[in-house]
Protein backbone atom coordinates (compact mmCIF):
# COMPACT_ATOMS: atom_id res chain seq x y z
CA UNK A 1 0.00 0.00 0.00
CA UNK A 2 2.76 2.41 0.89
CA UNK A 3 4.26 1.68 -2.48
CA UNK A 4 1.10 2.97 -4.17
CA UNK A 5 0.96 6.01 -1.93
CA UNK A 6 4.58 6.86 -2.60
CA UNK A 7 4.09 6.51 -6.33
CA UNK A 8 0.89 8.51 -6.61
CA UNK A 9 1.74 11.43 -4.32
CA UNK A 10 4.11 13.07 -6.81
CA UNK A 11 1.54 12.70 -9.59
CA UNK A 12 -1.21 14.20 -7.45
CA UNK A 13 0.95 17.05 -6.19
CA UNK A 14 2.13 17.83 -9.67
CA UNK A 15 -1.50 18.03 -10.86
CA UNK A 16 -2.22 20.20 -7.83
CA UNK A 17 0.53 22.68 -8.55
CA UNK A 18 -0.03 22.63 -12.28
CA UNK A 19 -3.81 22.93 -12.37
CA UNK A 20 -5.63 23.06 -9.04
CA UNK A 21 -3.66 25.95 -7.52
CA UNK A 22 -3.33 28.07 -10.69
CA UNK A 23 -7.02 27.53 -11.41
CA UNK A 24 -7.92 28.72 -7.93
CA UNK A 25 -5.52 31.66 -7.79
CA UNK A 26 -6.18 33.06 -11.26
CA UNK A 27 -9.96 32.65 -10.94
CA UNK A 28 -9.95 34.24 -7.52
CA UNK A 29 -7.93 37.23 -8.71
CA UNK A 30 -10.20 37.84 -11.70
CA UNK A 31 -13.24 37.14 -9.53
CA UNK A 32 -12.16 39.77 -7.00
CA UNK A 33 -11.82 42.42 -9.68
CA UNK A 34 -15.26 41.49 -11.06
CA UNK A 35 -16.66 41.53 -7.54
CA UNK A 36 -15.27 44.96 -6.72
CA UNK A 37 -16.58 46.44 -9.96
CA UNK A 38 -19.97 44.80 -9.45
CA UNK A 39 -20.23 45.94 -5.85
CA UNK A 40 -19.27 49.52 -6.69
CA UNK A 41 -21.72 49.56 -9.60
CA UNK A 42 -24.53 48.36 -7.40
CA UNK A 43 -23.73 50.87 -4.66
CA UNK A 44 -23.37 53.78 -7.06
CA UNK A 45 -25.92 56.55 -6.84
CA UNK A 46 -25.59 57.49 -10.50
CA UNK A 47 -28.73 57.29 -12.60
CA UNK A 48 -29.52 57.37 -16.31
CA UNK A 49 -27.68 54.85 -18.50
CA UNK A 50 -25.99 53.61 -15.35
CA UNK A 51 -29.25 52.01 -14.25
CA UNK A 52 -28.97 49.59 -17.17
CA UNK A 53 -25.48 48.61 -16.07
CA UNK A 54 -26.80 48.12 -12.54
CA UNK A 55 -29.55 45.84 -13.82
CA UNK A 56 -27.02 43.80 -15.81
CA UNK A 57 -24.80 43.41 -12.76
CA UNK A 58 -27.74 42.41 -10.60
CA UNK A 59 -28.75 39.81 -13.19
CA UNK A 60 -25.21 38.43 -13.35
CA UNK A 61 -24.93 38.06 -9.59
CA UNK A 62 -28.36 36.47 -9.38
CA UNK A 63 -27.61 34.06 -12.25
CA UNK A 64 -24.35 32.74 -10.85
CA UNK A 65 -25.57 32.49 -7.29
CA UNK A 66 -28.76 30.68 -8.14
CA UNK A 67 -27.37 27.91 -10.37
CA UNK A 68 -24.97 25.06 -9.50
CA UNK A 69 -21.33 25.58 -10.30
CA UNK A 70 -21.14 22.20 -12.00
CA UNK A 71 -23.97 23.14 -14.34
CA UNK A 72 -22.23 26.44 -15.11
CA UNK A 73 -19.05 24.55 -16.02
CA UNK A 74 -21.01 22.25 -18.32
CA UNK A 75 -22.76 25.13 -20.05
CA UNK A 76 -19.52 27.01 -20.69
CA UNK A 77 -17.46 24.01 -21.81
CA UNK A 78 -19.95 21.59 -23.39
CA UNK A 79 -22.79 23.98 -24.16
CA UNK A 80 -21.24 27.07 -25.71
CA UNK A 81 -19.76 25.20 -28.71
CA UNK A 82 -23.38 24.83 -29.82
CA UNK A 83 -24.02 28.57 -29.59
CA UNK A 84 -23.91 29.07 -33.34
CA UNK A 85 -24.97 32.34 -34.85
CA UNK A 86 -24.95 32.58 -38.64
CA UNK A 87 -22.33 35.02 -39.87
CA UNK A 88 -20.98 35.89 -36.43
CA UNK A 89 -20.33 32.57 -34.69
CA UNK A 90 -20.52 29.82 -37.33
CA UNK A 91 -18.61 27.32 -35.16
CA UNK A 92 -19.97 28.17 -31.73
CA UNK A 93 -17.79 29.18 -28.80
CA UNK A 94 -15.08 26.61 -28.28
CA UNK A 95 -12.31 26.91 -25.75
CA UNK A 96 -9.59 25.05 -24.00
CA UNK A 97 -10.90 23.30 -20.87
CA UNK A 98 -8.56 25.32 -18.67
CA UNK A 99 -9.87 28.57 -20.16
CA UNK A 100 -13.45 27.41 -19.66
CA UNK A 101 -12.57 26.58 -16.06
CA UNK A 102 -11.00 29.97 -15.42
CA UNK A 103 -13.97 31.81 -16.95
CA UNK A 104 -16.57 29.87 -15.00
CA UNK A 105 -14.76 29.91 -11.66
CA UNK A 106 -14.00 33.63 -12.04
CA UNK A 107 -17.60 34.54 -12.82
CA UNK A 108 -18.87 32.34 -10.01
CA UNK A 109 -16.42 33.70 -7.44
CA UNK A 110 -17.11 37.25 -8.66
CA UNK A 111 -20.84 36.87 -8.06
CA UNK A 112 -20.42 35.60 -4.49
CA UNK A 113 -17.61 37.97 -3.58
CA UNK A 114 -19.52 40.96 -4.91
CA UNK A 115 -22.18 40.30 -2.29
CA UNK A 116 -19.48 40.01 0.38
CA UNK A 117 -17.84 43.26 -0.69
CA UNK A 118 -21.16 45.05 -0.97
CA UNK A 119 -22.11 43.98 2.56
CA UNK A 120 -18.68 44.99 3.88
CA UNK A 121 -18.93 48.43 2.32
CA UNK A 122 -22.39 48.84 3.84
CA UNK A 123 -20.96 47.82 7.20
CA UNK A 124 -18.60 50.81 7.28
CA UNK A 125 -20.33 53.38 9.53
CA UNK A 126 -22.06 56.21 7.69
CA UNK A 127 -20.04 58.63 9.86
CA UNK A 128 -16.95 57.63 7.86
CA UNK A 129 -18.59 58.76 4.61
CA UNK A 130 -19.62 61.99 6.28
CA UNK A 131 -16.22 62.68 7.81
CA UNK A 132 -14.60 62.20 4.40
CA UNK A 133 -17.17 64.41 2.69
CA UNK A 134 -16.73 67.02 5.38
CA UNK A 135 -13.06 67.45 4.53
CA UNK A 136 -14.01 67.89 0.90
CA UNK A 137 -13.14 64.49 -0.51
CA UNK A 138 -14.85 63.44 -3.72
CA UNK A 139 -16.92 60.28 -3.72
CA UNK A 140 -14.15 58.40 -5.48
CA UNK A 141 -11.51 59.59 -2.98
CA UNK A 142 -13.83 58.65 -0.13
CA UNK A 143 -14.29 55.16 -1.52
CA UNK A 144 -10.60 54.55 -2.21
CA UNK A 145 -9.02 56.22 0.79
CA UNK A 146 -11.58 55.72 3.53
CA UNK A 147 -14.27 53.16 2.77
CA UNK A 148 -12.52 50.35 0.88
CA UNK A 149 -9.61 49.98 3.32
CA UNK A 150 -12.12 49.53 6.14
CA UNK A 151 -14.43 47.34 4.07
CA UNK A 152 -11.46 45.16 3.12
CA UNK A 153 -10.79 44.33 6.76
CA UNK A 154 -14.42 43.40 7.23
CA UNK A 155 -14.43 41.36 4.02
CA UNK A 156 -11.19 39.51 4.68
CA UNK A 157 -12.58 36.53 6.66
CA UNK A 158 -15.53 35.82 4.32
CA UNK A 159 -13.32 36.32 1.24
CA UNK A 160 -10.75 33.91 2.63
CA UNK A 161 -13.51 31.39 3.12
CA UNK A 162 -14.58 31.89 -0.49
CA UNK A 163 -11.04 31.23 -1.62
CA UNK A 164 -10.81 28.05 0.42
CA UNK A 165 -14.13 26.88 -1.04
CA UNK A 166 -12.84 27.69 -4.50
CA UNK A 167 -9.76 25.52 -4.01
CA UNK A 168 -12.03 22.60 -3.17
CA UNK A 169 -14.50 23.43 -5.94
CA UNK A 170 -11.78 23.21 -8.57
CA UNK A 171 -12.24 19.43 -8.21
CA UNK A 172 -15.40 19.94 -10.28
CA UNK A 173 -13.10 20.84 -13.16
CA UNK A 174 -12.38 17.12 -13.45
CA UNK A 175 -15.73 16.87 -15.18
CA UNK A 176 -14.61 19.15 -18.01
CA UNK A 177 -11.43 17.11 -18.66
CA UNK A 178 -8.98 19.35 -16.81
CA UNK A 179 -6.15 17.21 -15.43
CA UNK A 180 -6.38 18.65 -11.93
CA UNK A 181 -5.77 16.62 -8.77
CA UNK A 182 -9.12 14.93 -8.47
CA UNK A 183 -9.13 13.90 -12.13
CA UNK A 184 -5.64 12.45 -11.72
CA UNK A 185 -6.71 10.54 -8.60
CA UNK A 186 -9.63 9.07 -10.54
CA UNK A 187 -7.31 7.93 -13.31
CA UNK A 188 -4.88 6.31 -10.90
CA UNK A 189 -7.73 4.61 -9.07
CA UNK A 190 -9.00 3.24 -12.36
CA UNK A 191 -5.61 1.65 -12.94
CA UNK A 192 -4.79 0.25 -9.50
CA UNK A 193 -8.33 -0.52 -8.29
CA UNK A 194 -7.71 1.29 -5.00
CA UNK A 195 -10.48 3.91 -5.01
CA UNK A 196 -10.71 4.20 -1.23
CA UNK A 197 -7.01 4.75 -0.90
CA UNK A 198 -6.71 7.15 -3.84
CA UNK A 199 -9.69 9.33 -2.93
CA UNK A 200 -8.63 9.43 0.70
CA UNK A 201 -5.17 10.44 -0.38
CA UNK A 202 -6.43 13.26 -2.58
CA UNK A 203 -8.73 14.36 0.26
CA UNK A 204 -5.72 14.62 2.55
CA UNK A 205 -3.89 16.75 0.00
CA UNK A 206 -6.89 19.09 -0.36
CA UNK A 207 -7.05 19.33 3.43
CA UNK A 208 -3.35 20.15 3.50
CA UNK A 209 -3.74 22.93 0.91
CA UNK A 210 -6.76 24.47 2.63
CA UNK A 211 -5.14 24.24 6.07
CA UNK A 212 -2.18 26.21 4.80
CA UNK A 213 -4.64 28.78 3.46
CA UNK A 214 -6.50 28.96 6.77
CA UNK A 215 -3.22 29.60 8.47
CA UNK A 216 -2.39 32.37 5.99
CA UNK A 217 -5.86 33.80 6.53
CA UNK A 218 -5.24 34.06 10.25
CA UNK A 219 -1.93 35.73 9.63
CA UNK A 220 -3.42 38.22 7.13
CA UNK A 221 -6.25 39.13 9.46
CA UNK A 222 -3.79 39.73 12.22
CA UNK A 223 -1.57 41.81 9.96
CA UNK A 224 -4.34 44.02 8.59
CA UNK A 225 -6.05 44.51 11.91
CA UNK A 226 -3.03 45.28 14.02
CA UNK A 227 -3.70 49.00 14.14
CA UNK A 228 -7.41 48.60 14.67
CA UNK A 229 -6.89 46.05 17.42
CA UNK A 230 -3.84 47.78 18.87
CA UNK A 231 -3.85 47.71 22.64
CA UNK A 232 -5.12 50.79 24.36
CA UNK A 233 -2.13 52.58 25.79
CA UNK A 234 -3.85 55.22 27.80
CA UNK A 235 -7.10 55.87 29.55
CA UNK B 1 -22.50 82.91 6.21
CA UNK B 2 -26.22 83.26 5.85
CA UNK B 3 -29.29 81.06 5.46
CA UNK B 4 -32.53 82.57 4.17
CA UNK B 5 -36.03 81.03 4.25
CA UNK B 6 -34.78 77.50 4.70
CA UNK B 7 -37.30 74.65 4.64
CA UNK B 8 -36.61 71.01 5.17
CA UNK B 9 -38.89 68.02 5.63
CA UNK B 10 -38.23 64.37 6.30
CA UNK B 11 -41.46 62.85 4.99
CA UNK B 12 -44.31 64.61 6.80
CA UNK B 13 -41.92 65.92 9.42
CA UNK B 14 -41.42 69.61 8.66
CA UNK B 15 -38.07 69.88 10.42
CA UNK B 16 -37.01 73.39 9.43
CA UNK B 17 -39.81 75.88 9.00
CA UNK B 18 -38.76 78.83 6.89
CA UNK B 19 -35.81 79.79 9.05
CA UNK B 20 -33.36 82.61 8.32
CA UNK B 21 -30.08 82.95 10.17
CA UNK B 22 -26.72 84.54 9.79
CA UNK B 23 -23.46 83.40 11.28
CA UNK B 24 -21.04 86.29 11.71
CA UNK B 25 -17.42 85.88 10.72
CA UNK B 26 -14.71 85.64 13.40
CA UNK B 27 -17.39 85.02 15.99
CA UNK B 28 -18.71 82.00 17.81
CA UNK B 29 -22.37 81.30 17.22
CA UNK B 30 -23.88 78.81 19.62
CA UNK B 31 -27.04 76.89 18.77
CA UNK B 32 -29.08 75.41 21.58
CA UNK B 33 -32.47 73.82 21.82
CA UNK B 34 -34.23 70.63 22.85
CA UNK B 35 -33.47 67.29 21.27
CA UNK B 36 -34.99 66.88 17.83
CA UNK B 37 -35.51 70.61 17.35
CA UNK B 38 -33.46 70.74 14.13
CA UNK B 39 -30.01 71.98 15.26
CA UNK B 40 -28.05 69.26 13.49
CA UNK B 41 -30.16 69.70 10.40
CA UNK B 42 -29.26 73.40 10.30
CA UNK B 43 -25.58 72.68 10.86
CA UNK B 44 -25.53 70.04 8.15
CA UNK B 45 -27.10 72.49 5.73
CA UNK B 46 -24.10 74.75 6.21
CA UNK B 47 -21.66 72.21 4.75
CA UNK B 48 -24.25 70.62 2.46
CA UNK B 49 -24.07 67.23 4.17
CA UNK B 50 -27.83 67.63 4.31
CA UNK B 51 -29.75 69.46 1.61
CA UNK B 52 -32.69 71.69 2.52
CA UNK B 53 -35.70 71.54 0.21
CA UNK B 54 -35.80 75.27 -0.40
CA UNK B 55 -34.20 78.52 0.63
CA UNK B 56 -30.98 80.37 -0.09
CA UNK B 57 -27.48 80.04 1.25
CA UNK B 58 -24.89 82.77 0.90
CA UNK B 59 -21.38 82.01 1.96
CA UNK B 60 -18.39 83.84 0.60
CA UNK B 61 -18.75 83.81 -3.17
CA UNK B 62 -21.35 81.07 -3.11
CA UNK B 63 -24.98 81.96 -3.63
CA UNK B 64 -26.91 78.74 -3.58
CA UNK B 65 -30.59 78.28 -4.20
CA UNK B 66 -31.68 75.00 -2.61
CA UNK B 67 -34.69 74.69 -4.89
CA UNK B 68 -32.23 74.23 -7.78
CA UNK B 69 -29.86 71.31 -8.08
CA UNK B 70 -26.60 71.91 -6.23
CA UNK B 71 -23.71 70.65 -8.35
CA UNK B 72 -21.03 68.36 -6.99
CA UNK B 73 -18.48 71.07 -7.62
CA UNK B 74 -20.39 73.52 -5.44
CA UNK B 75 -20.73 70.92 -2.70
CA UNK B 76 -17.01 70.19 -2.68
CA UNK B 77 -16.11 73.88 -2.69
CA UNK B 78 -18.40 74.66 0.25
CA UNK B 79 -17.12 71.64 2.19
CA UNK B 80 -13.52 72.70 1.62
CA UNK B 81 -14.30 76.06 3.21
CA UNK B 82 -16.03 74.55 6.24
CA UNK B 83 -14.72 72.10 8.79
CA UNK B 84 -17.00 69.75 10.67
CA UNK B 85 -16.55 68.15 14.05
CA UNK B 86 -18.97 65.35 14.88
CA UNK B 87 -20.32 64.17 18.19
CA UNK B 88 -18.67 60.76 17.81
CA UNK B 89 -15.41 62.06 16.26
CA UNK B 90 -15.55 59.88 13.12
CA UNK B 91 -11.78 59.64 12.91
CA UNK B 92 -10.47 57.34 10.18
CA UNK B 93 -9.56 54.18 12.15
CA UNK B 94 -7.14 52.94 9.49
CA UNK B 95 -4.97 56.06 9.72
CA UNK B 96 -2.74 57.26 12.53
CA UNK B 97 -3.45 60.50 14.32
CA UNK B 98 -1.06 62.27 11.97
CA UNK B 99 -2.58 60.45 8.98
CA UNK B 100 -6.02 61.68 9.98
CA UNK B 101 -4.88 65.29 10.15
CA UNK B 102 -2.94 65.31 6.86
CA UNK B 103 -5.54 63.36 4.87
CA UNK B 104 -7.49 66.45 3.79
CA UNK B 105 -4.49 68.69 3.08
CA UNK B 106 -2.67 66.05 1.01
CA UNK B 107 -5.63 64.45 -0.77
CA UNK B 108 -7.98 67.38 -1.17
CA UNK B 109 -5.75 70.46 -1.14
CA UNK B 110 -2.88 68.54 -2.79
CA UNK B 111 -0.37 70.06 -0.40
CA UNK B 112 3.12 68.53 -0.40
CA UNK B 113 3.35 65.90 2.34
CA UNK B 114 6.13 67.63 4.27
CA UNK B 115 4.18 70.87 4.43
CA UNK B 116 1.03 69.04 5.53
CA UNK B 117 2.97 67.18 8.21
CA UNK B 118 4.53 70.39 9.53
CA UNK B 119 1.12 72.06 9.78
CA UNK B 120 -0.39 68.94 11.33
CA UNK B 121 2.29 68.83 14.01
CA UNK B 122 1.63 72.47 14.89
CA UNK B 123 -2.08 71.78 15.11
CA UNK B 124 -1.61 68.68 17.25
CA UNK B 125 0.58 70.73 19.53
CA UNK B 126 -2.14 73.35 19.70
CA UNK B 127 -4.77 70.82 20.79
CA UNK B 128 -2.33 69.39 23.33
CA UNK B 129 -1.52 66.15 21.52
CA UNK B 130 2.13 66.48 20.60
CA UNK B 131 3.70 63.04 20.68
CA UNK B 132 0.51 61.24 19.68
CA UNK B 133 1.23 61.39 15.93
CA UNK B 134 1.76 57.65 15.58
CA UNK B 135 -1.16 56.53 17.71
CA UNK B 136 -4.21 55.01 16.13
CA UNK B 137 -7.66 56.43 16.95
CA UNK B 138 -8.69 53.45 19.08
CA UNK B 139 -5.70 54.08 21.32
CA UNK B 140 -7.09 57.48 22.29
CA UNK B 141 -9.53 58.56 24.96
CA UNK B 142 -12.69 60.27 23.74
CA UNK B 143 -11.33 63.68 24.65
CA UNK B 144 -8.11 63.04 22.74
CA UNK B 145 -10.00 61.69 19.74
CA UNK B 146 -12.20 64.75 19.62
CA UNK B 147 -9.17 67.03 19.78
CA UNK B 148 -7.66 65.13 16.84
CA UNK B 149 -10.95 65.67 15.01
CA UNK B 150 -10.67 69.39 15.71
CA UNK B 151 -7.09 69.41 14.40
CA UNK B 152 -8.25 67.50 11.32
CA UNK B 153 -10.89 70.16 10.66
CA UNK B 154 -8.44 73.03 11.27
CA UNK B 155 -5.87 71.51 8.90
CA UNK B 156 -8.08 72.46 5.96
CA UNK B 157 -7.92 76.13 7.07
CA UNK B 158 -11.67 76.38 6.77
CA UNK B 159 -13.43 79.73 6.99
CA UNK B 160 -15.90 78.25 9.46
CA UNK B 161 -15.78 75.31 11.81
CA UNK B 162 -19.06 73.57 12.52
CA UNK B 163 -19.27 71.52 15.70
CA UNK B 164 -22.24 69.27 16.44
CA UNK B 165 -22.34 68.50 20.15
CA UNK B 166 -18.60 67.97 20.23
CA UNK B 167 -18.55 66.98 23.90
CA UNK B 168 -21.81 65.09 24.33
CA UNK B 169 -20.09 61.72 24.17
CA UNK B 170 -17.48 62.68 26.78
CA UNK B 171 -17.13 62.35 30.52
CA UNK B 172 -17.00 65.69 32.33
CA UNK B 173 -13.19 65.69 32.83
CA UNK B 174 -12.58 64.83 29.20
CA UNK B 175 -15.15 67.41 28.17
CA UNK B 176 -13.10 70.14 29.78
CA UNK B 177 -9.98 69.44 27.72
CA UNK B 178 -12.02 69.77 24.52
CA UNK B 179 -13.81 72.90 25.70
CA UNK B 180 -10.46 74.52 26.54
CA UNK B 181 -9.38 74.04 22.93
CA UNK B 182 -12.61 75.56 21.67
CA UNK B 183 -12.30 78.56 23.99
CA UNK B 184 -8.79 79.08 22.65
CA UNK B 185 -10.07 78.98 19.06
CA UNK B 186 -12.82 81.45 19.93
CA UNK B 187 -10.19 83.68 21.46
CA UNK B 188 -8.24 83.54 18.18
CA UNK B 189 -11.35 84.70 16.33
CA UNK B 190 -11.87 81.46 14.47
CA UNK B 191 -15.39 81.59 12.98
CA UNK B 192 -17.40 78.80 14.61
CA UNK B 193 -20.90 77.45 14.83
CA UNK B 194 -21.33 75.19 17.86
CA UNK B 195 -24.30 73.08 18.86
CA UNK B 196 -24.07 72.25 22.54
CA UNK B 197 -26.13 71.24 25.54
CA UNK B 198 -23.56 72.70 27.93
CA UNK B 199 -25.06 76.01 29.02
CA UNK B 200 -22.04 77.08 31.05
CA UNK B 201 -19.81 76.66 28.03
CA UNK B 202 -22.40 78.32 25.78
CA UNK B 203 -22.53 81.34 28.05
CA UNK B 204 -18.76 81.57 28.14
CA UNK B 205 -17.99 81.18 24.48
CA UNK B 206 -20.97 82.58 22.59
CA UNK B 207 -20.89 85.88 20.74
CA UNK B 208 -24.33 85.05 19.49
CA UNK B 209 -26.99 82.59 20.60
CA UNK B 210 -29.61 80.84 18.54
CA UNK B 211 -32.40 78.94 20.24
CA UNK B 212 -34.17 76.42 18.06
CA UNK B 213 -37.39 74.66 18.88
CA UNK B 214 -39.66 72.61 16.58
CA UNK B 215 -37.71 73.80 13.58
CA UNK B 216 -38.24 77.46 14.37
CA UNK B 217 -35.90 80.11 15.69
CA UNK B 218 -37.20 81.34 19.03
CA UNK B 219 -34.19 83.47 19.83
CA UNK B 220 -31.38 84.87 17.74
CA UNK B 221 -29.08 87.44 19.29
CA UNK B 222 -27.15 88.60 22.30
CA UNK B 223 -26.10 85.87 24.77
CA UNK B 224 -26.30 88.22 27.78
CA UNK B 225 -29.97 88.84 27.29
CA UNK B 226 -30.55 85.18 26.50
CA UNK B 227 -29.03 83.92 29.73
CA UNK B 228 -30.38 86.76 31.84
CA UNK B 229 -32.81 85.67 34.56
CA UNK B 230 -35.04 88.48 33.28
CA UNK B 231 -35.36 86.97 29.83
CA UNK B 232 -39.00 87.70 29.04
CA UNK B 233 -39.42 84.39 27.23
CA UNK B 234 -40.51 81.89 29.83
CA UNK B 235 -39.89 78.91 27.55
CA UNK B 236 -36.24 79.92 27.23
CA UNK B 237 -35.84 80.49 30.97
CA UNK B 238 -37.23 77.02 31.61
CA UNK B 239 -34.99 75.46 28.98
CA UNK B 240 -31.87 77.05 30.45
CA UNK B 241 -32.86 76.01 33.94
CA UNK B 242 -33.46 72.41 32.91
CA UNK B 243 -30.20 72.21 30.95
CA UNK B 244 -28.20 73.76 33.77
CA UNK B 245 -29.66 71.24 36.19
CA UNK B 246 -28.52 68.47 33.86
CA UNK B 247 -24.99 69.84 33.78
CA UNK B 248 -24.66 69.95 37.55
N1 LIG C 1 -32.08 61.39 8.21
C1 LIG C 1 -33.25 61.66 8.81
N2 LIG C 1 -34.37 61.02 8.43
C2 LIG C 1 -35.56 61.27 9.01
N3 LIG C 1 -35.74 62.17 9.98
C3 LIG C 1 -34.67 62.85 10.41
C4 LIG C 1 -33.37 62.63 9.85
N4 LIG C 1 -32.49 63.44 10.47
C5 LIG C 1 -33.21 64.13 11.37
N5 LIG C 1 -34.51 63.78 11.34
C6 LIG C 1 -35.58 64.37 12.15
O1 LIG C 1 -35.46 65.75 12.07
C7 LIG C 1 -35.74 66.36 13.32
C8 LIG C 1 -34.58 67.25 13.70
O2 LIG C 1 -33.44 66.46 13.88
P1 LIG C 1 -32.03 67.07 14.29
O3 LIG C 1 -31.09 65.95 14.27
O4 LIG C 1 -31.75 68.24 13.44
O5 LIG C 1 -32.33 67.54 15.76
P2 LIG C 1 -31.28 68.09 16.84
O6 LIG C 1 -31.81 69.41 17.26
O7 LIG C 1 -29.92 68.04 16.30
O8 LIG C 1 -31.48 67.05 18.01
P3 LIG C 1 -30.37 66.44 19.02
O9 LIG C 1 -30.17 67.45 20.10
O10 LIG C 1 -31.05 65.22 19.55
O11 LIG C 1 -29.16 66.15 18.24
C9 LIG C 1 -35.98 65.23 14.30
O12 LIG C 1 -37.39 65.09 14.44
C10 LIG C 1 -35.41 64.02 13.62
O13 LIG C 1 -36.13 62.88 13.97
MG1 LIG D 1 -28.22 66.86 16.73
Amino acid sequence: MWEIVRESIPQLLSAGFKYTIPLAIISFAIGLVLALLSALTRLSQKSGAFLILKAIVRFYVWLFRSTPLLVQLFIVFFGLPYLKIKGILPHGVRMHPFTAGIITFSLNTGAYASETIRASISAVPVGQWEAASAIGMTRLQTIWRVILPQAFRIALPPLSNSFISLVKDTSLAASITIMEMFEVSQQIAAENYQPLLMYSLVAVIYALFTSVLSYLQGWLEHYFNHEVNAKKVNS
Amino acid sequence: MKLTNINKSFGDNHVLQDISLDFPEHKTTVMVGPSGSGKSTILRSLNLLGMPDSGHYDFDDFHLDFSQKITNKQKLAVRRSTGMVFQDYNLFPNHTVLGNVIEGPTQVLKQPREQAIATAKDLLNKVGLSGYEKHYPNQLSGGQAQRVAIARALAMHPKYILLDEPTSALDPELEQEVLRVLLQLAHEKQSMVVVTHNMIFAQRVANKIIFVEHGQILYDGDPKEFFSPDNPNERIRKFIASMTMKNL
